[in-house]
């Protein structure tokens, strides 16, 4: 089936098979190959996207069923070759360890700041709960939150296991 | 995905309809797809085409009044109910639900009416829908009937549900509009995880209602109580109720001693 959809601002014109997955039609079909595929079942969050204003699992989409949707991916992230405030913060605050949950966890906190731009410690734990990272402990992840929505004194209410 | 099928997307209750009693097992319904996708990928489905009804129109009705009560159509996500104004305001049972339902991104998908469908004795919403005393509206291609929630399920991943039906809605009455209550569901986390065993209650006036999910092989409503009824024998009849089994998230009797215990905190909470 042919498939037509706008992602990160760009439209495309792709044939694809009638089962494939949102995230396989992006890596494959598409070639954006910055979502990436974890659990494959919605548990962990590695293959977030922004469906139609929605973060989503697009391993629990079908690329059949986004026919006219407008996607944003991780890719999207980068303005004329500039990372964006919410990444910038992510490297200062070493929120990057391995990096394969990075690009998802990027998806859920955008979703997050389209909805609430200063989100409280809480509400960003609460943004990010479907996205398991197992290097950072989250609280690196939490802190660059904060600091790319200018409320670094919140970084006091979050503890560090040393 | 690992498995190839067809996709077919319905226009009309009348092509799906006619789809399913075409390809009988052979043919899903995909709504939300958070668990239809998972279990094809897991080979537990195996279905040659997949049925997709969110273009059908008004599949995502959701509306509320205080003569007809709540109705939900089986294109409503979890996240559309828990933003709907009307519901936060006279169905708070329903929204601690659905707040307890997996992930921020599941709930985008999920649909009320997939949860269950699925018919998990650990589905979330089944305990709010149950005490709610709601109705599900089945559709075939031979007319449509709706039957009680409470007869809904059968057994774990069971319904009444016959090849060739769908659920179309989920009719919740006004009697209970406003009422007040709360869902309470132990994890083994702090974030998503499927519940180890959870209890809803409902009160109303002097009517108190109680479902409990994960603690049986469907959710279980028990017998209405009123508030003349002590806490004790709340407890002690929800428990004779249920039927929890060990596994390796918890026993059965860690299950039955906090079913009471949210009993106990859901009482302080919404009756005392």
């Amino acid at each position: 089936m042919i498939i037509h959809v706008t992602v990160n601002g760009q439209a495309y014109t792709r044939e694809t098979t009638d089962y494939k997955t949102l995230l396989h039609f992006l890596r494959e079909d598409i070639g954006l190959t910055g979502t990436k595929e974890g659990c494959a079942a919605g548990e962990c969050g590695a293959c977030t996207v922004i469906l139609n204003g929605k973060a989503v699992n697009s391993c629990l989409v079908l690329a059949a069923e986004v026919q006219g949707a407008v996607i944003e991916t991780v890719e999207g992230e980068l303005k004329d070759g500039k990372m964006s405030v919410l990444q910038d913060a992510f490297v200062q605050n070493h929120a990057t360890q391995c990096g394969f949950c990075t690009p998802g966890l990027l998806m859920s906190i955008r979703d997050l700041l389209n909805r609430n731009p200063t989100p409280s410690v809480h509400e960003i734990k609460e943004g990010i709960e479907g996205n398991f990272c197992r290097c950072t402990g989250y609280v690196q992840v939490i802190e660059a939150v904060l600091d790319a929505t200018g409320q670094s004194e919140k970084k006091k209410e979050l503890h560090h296991v040393s | 995905m690992n498995r190839a099928f067809q996709y077919r997307a319905a226009s009309s209750y009348d092509e799906a309809l006619g789809w399913l009693a075409e390809l009988g097992p052979q043919g899903r319904v995909l709504a939300g797809g958070t668990d239809l996708l998972i279990n094809i990928r897991a080979g537990l489905m195996r279905p040659e085409t997949v049925i997709d009804i969110k273009r059908i129109p008004n599949i995502d009705q959701l509306s509320d009044s205080p003569t007809e009560g709540l109705v939900i159509g089986a294109g409503v996500t979890i996240n559309e109910l828990l933003e709907r104004e009307e519901v936060i305001q006279h169905y708070p049972l329903l929204t601690a639900c659905a707040e307890h339902l997996a992930s921020h991104q599941v709930r985008n998908r999920a649909t009320v009416v997939g949860n269950i469908v699925n018919a998990s004795p650990c589905a979330d919403m089944a305990p709010g829908l149950l005490c709610l005393d709601a109705s599900i509206e089945v559709r075939s291609q031979a007319g449509p009937r709706t039957v009680p929630a409470h007869t809904f399920f059968t057994g774990a991943k069971q319904t009444i549900l016959k090849p060739g039906e769908l659920v179309s809605r989920i009719l919740i009455p006004a009697t209970t509009r406003d009422a007040q209550g709360g869902y309470l569901k132990l994890k083994r986390i702090a974030g998503h995880d499927l519940g180890i065993v959870g209890a809803a209650l409902l009160k109303h006036g002097d009517l108190i209602r109680v479902a409990v999910s994960s603690a049986a092989p469907t959710p279980v409503r028990v017998r209405d109580f009123s508030t003349a009824d002590s806490l004790d024998t709340v407890i002690a009849e929800t428990q004779a109720a249920i039927c929890p089994i060990d596994d390796v998230r918890c026993t059965k009797e860690y299950r039955l001693f906090m079913v009471g215990v949210f009993l106990k905190r859901l009482w302080q909470e919404v009756v005392a």
